[in-house]
């Protein structure tokens, strides 16, 4: 099992989002979107990102509910809330602030949706998997073709791997 | 500022959106020479900045892709402000509570009492940038309402005059359908007619409505699902890709396989007889003692604005002239004109009827789960429609309306599928699916997540109203005393909804009610948050509800056409009635907004209005 750090950040990226790690790496990757995460997250909160990191290290071995659980409740609330935020990366191709994401779990939150400070490029825009856990594609990237609309799409698991 | 240019064409057109490049695309065929000032951005080389700029946005708004930017500095959360821009615009963004009426963010100056919902562009290719691609034609009873059913105005044209400019604007924007679904409460075709491509194919969204509506009526109105004919390519045409579904057809389509605007403004600068003058704001309509027009003065800039350099004047001069500036800065320009007050009312206004009877289609918005998957979030963002609501004898006590069914899920309703999305990593429920139902909310990560957004995601679907406004006079764009950074005072608008408007919204909650109880799907429409100067009441069943409405970006009126100049600013040619070398056209000449959106018909009298522009020169 290798340990890099960009391992570790897709292994827990995948328990955490429940995408295939495959997917969210494949091995020919020239969008390399886990590169332009790891660095845009590490960036925001550089000890948070490290202890996340080292938290799944720690237990990467245990089922994945299991890391989840001890990352979500069990790590603190700095951890808990960064990794909401990798989830919602990963999903949205957004950065939503941790310290906003607690607000919004707060006893009086805001009103409405936790804002995101900025889509991280164009290319997380694209590659955002909440379109794909949709079967269906971003809006205004398509690579369907004319028609495809009237028909059943593919299976989910055409789309986030079979790992979930 | 100096004078700095005075050039004379055949022509000078104001405004290069679809109506100014369809009549200078007309007259440069026919070698007439012709000048289009466009006051905002001309026509990039291709549109990958403005596909880039909606793809980076946070707020993927109908107006985000385009210049100027929304925000200042670009990427903040500031909106520019519209004092400091050389031609601002407005945006949905500026229709909360807080901020309708704050000039320093909303470029039109909101008197209310509701807020009009509408925007526009300012640039090459003009609002129908981001329009939805949606070529209805209008039913013949859309033009004769007083003599059918004694209420708003009839037009002094009838579907027969339009007919055959139909035919003209559905092969100039190239639009998919085929006739037999098209041929609908009075709608005819000449024999042998086909359209200029095969229809683009229904969605499973469709599908499911069509099982669940057809056969049964609302209030004794046949409830029937029509394919919508589409300016989006079935097939290669005008040199233009074939849909590819992006779902993205507001605010951008980003192969062009939707016709925009600029496709015409390329042809019209192919004929060698069209120029175009970009980031040229015309600002001053000048008319000659003999009641002609003479000259349109104009103030030209180099950037956006804010950044005090001073713009250059000028003016050109042209046989004819049009205003293309569509129905809200049309009216605009005609009223700064005062010709040192020789004309103290403005131009082209001895009627005093420039800038009355705004319209728009409210829109009264939906939304419910499937019992089963429809996959949203595919294809072109709407492919169908129920048409047999838009006439009938109600329409002597109620506005009528059509449904258009909606292919993006939840994105219009909740900027889904952010929201749900949020509602289910961060514990929240905004989306009212987390849970649906009581209980706390749930914060899911895993195989959890993903079957949860899966199954909430492909059940969703929205209804849209679009409810024909009526025409009141006291809806109107006046002057602001609010300036832009030209010094130009900005547009203000007053707006409200008659009753008889009011009871056709009523009319659409009861409809959506009674189609989502037939197709059992779960409604999750939510009332207005309070202050939302988009709220009303609405009779329903008798009884008045609070709904939100919405602008269709259908903006309509202002300057309308009609069979008398003391009642009316142009006739029936779409040429001023006071100003016999000004033509007015766009969906301001509308006498009733009708209950089609408007595209294709502001195409046919833009065409209609070229060849008589082309006869007066000849």
């Amino acid at each position: 099992m290798s340990n890099t750090p960009m391992d570790l950040f897709v292994g827990l990226s995948a328990v955490l989002t429940g995408i295939d790690k495959g997917k969210l790496a494949p091995p020919l990757d020239p969008i390399n979107i886990k590169q332009t995460y790891f660095d845009y997250a590490q960036k925001q909160k550089p000890a948070d990102f490290q202890q996340l990191l080292d938290i799944y290290n720690k237990n990467q071995t245990l089922p994945p509910a299991q890391i989840g659980n001890i990352i979500l409740n069990q790590s603190g609330d700095a951890i808990r809330y960064l990794a909401r935020s990798v989830m919602l990366m990963w999903y949205l191709g957004s950065w939503y602030d941790p310290a906003t994401l607690q607000k919004y779990n707060s006893k009086n939150p805001p009103s409405g949706s936790p804002p995101a400070v900025a889509v991280i490029s164009s290319e997380a825009y694209t590659q955002g998997w909440v379109w794909s856990v949709a079967q269906a594609h971003p809006m205004g990237y398509s690579n369907f073709t004319f028609g495809y609309w009237s028909q059943q799409p593919p299976s989910l698991e055409d789309f986030i791997g079979g790992g979930s | 500022m100096s004078a700095a240019q005075n050039n004379s064409y055949d022509v000078v057109i104001v405004g290069a959106g679809v109506s100014g490049a369809l009549i200078a695309k007309q007259l440069g065929l026919a070698g007439k020479k012709v000048l289009i000032l466009e006051s905002g951005a001309g026509l990039p080389s291709n549109n990958n900045d403005f596909v880039q700029r909606f793809y980076q946005a946070l707020a993927k708004v109908p107006e985000i892709p385009y210049t100027p930017d929304l925000f200042n500095p670009p990427g903040s959360f500031n909106l520019a402000d519209p004092s400091k821009l050389n031609a601002a615009r407005p945006t949905v963004l500026t229709l909360d509570h807080d901020n309708w009426k704050d000039p320093n963010q909303s470029y039109m100056i909101q008197s209310g009492p509701l807020a009009f919902g509408s925007t526009y562009e300012r640039v090459a290719g003009g609002t129908m940038r981001h329009w939805l691609g949606t070529s209805l034609r209008f039913v013949p009873n859309d033009f004769k309402m007083q003599s059918q059913y004694h209420q708003l105005v009839d037009w002094p044209i009838s579907y027969n005059d339009l007919e055959p400019w139909y035919g003209n604007a559905e092969s100039e924007i190239g639009v998919s359908a085929n006739v037999a679904d098209q041929a609908y409460l009075g709608i005819k075709f000449p024999p042998g007619y086909k359209y200029p491509m095969k229809p683009i194919p229904a969605s499973l969204v469709d599908d499911a409505v069509i099982k669940g509506v057809t056969g049964t009526s609302f209030q004794g109105t046949p409830l029937v699902v029509s394919n919508t004919p589409a300016g989006r390519n079935s097939q290669p045409y005008q040199s233009r890709r074939v849909c590819a579904g992006n779902t993205n057809c507001i605010p951008i389509c980003p192969i062009q396989a939707k016709y925009d605007p600029s496709v015409t403004l390329e042809q019209a600068l192919n004929t060698g007889n069209v120029t175009i003058w970009p980031q040229t704001v015309a600002c001053d309509v000048v008319v000659d003692g003999n009641g002609r027009v003479s000259q349109i003065k104009y103030l030209q800039y180099q950037t956006p604005g804010g950044d005090g350099l001073k713009p250059v004047s000028g003016s050109v001069t042209a046989k004819v002239f049009v205003i293309a500036a569509h129905a809200i800065e049309t009216p605009r320009l005609l009223l700064m004109s005062t010709n040192q007050g020789r004309t103290p009312n403005g131009v082209a206004n001895l009627s005093g009827q420039v800038g009355k009877n705004l319209m728009d289609h409210p829109l009264y918005l939906a939304w419910a789960l499937m019992p089963n998957p429809v996959f949203g979030y595919r294809g072109p963002l709407a492919t169908s429609g129920i048409e047999s609501t838009r006439d009938g004898s109600f329409r002597s006590q109620r506005a009528a309306f059509r449904i258009e069914i909606g292919n993006e899920g939840w994105n219009f309703p909740i900027n889904d599928p952010y929201t749900t999305t949020t509602d289910f990593i961060n514990g929240l429920n905004e989306s009212h699916l987390n849970p649906n139902g009581t209980g706390q909310p749930q914060a899911l990560f895993g195989p959890d997540l993903v079957k949860a957004l899966n199954s909430n995601l492909r059940k969703q679907f929205r209804l849209g109203f679009l409810v024909e406004q009526s025409p009141d006079s006291t809806n109107t764009v006046t002057l602001a005393d609010e300036k832009d950074n030209l010094g130009l005072r900005r547009p203000k608008i007053t707006y409200n909804l008659s009753p008889y408007t009011r009871a056709g919204l009523g009319a659409a909650v009861e409809a959506a009610d009674q189609i989502f109880d037939q197709l059992k799907a779960q409604q999750f429409t939510q009332p207005p948050k309070a202050n939302d100067p988009s709220a009303l009441e609405v009779p329903v069943k008798g009884k008045p509800k609070l709904i939100k409405f919405f602008g269709s970006g259908h903006i309509v009126g202002t300057y309308c056409m009609g069979t008398k100049k003391e009642n009316s600013v142009v006739n029936s040619e779409q040429r001023s009635w006071d100003h016999s070398n000004l033509f007015l056209v766009g969906s301001g000449v509308f006498p009733t907004v009708a209950t089609g959106n408007p595209t294709l018909t502001i195409a046919a009298l833009a065409l209609w209005a070229a060849q008589t522009i082309k006869k007066d020169l000849s």
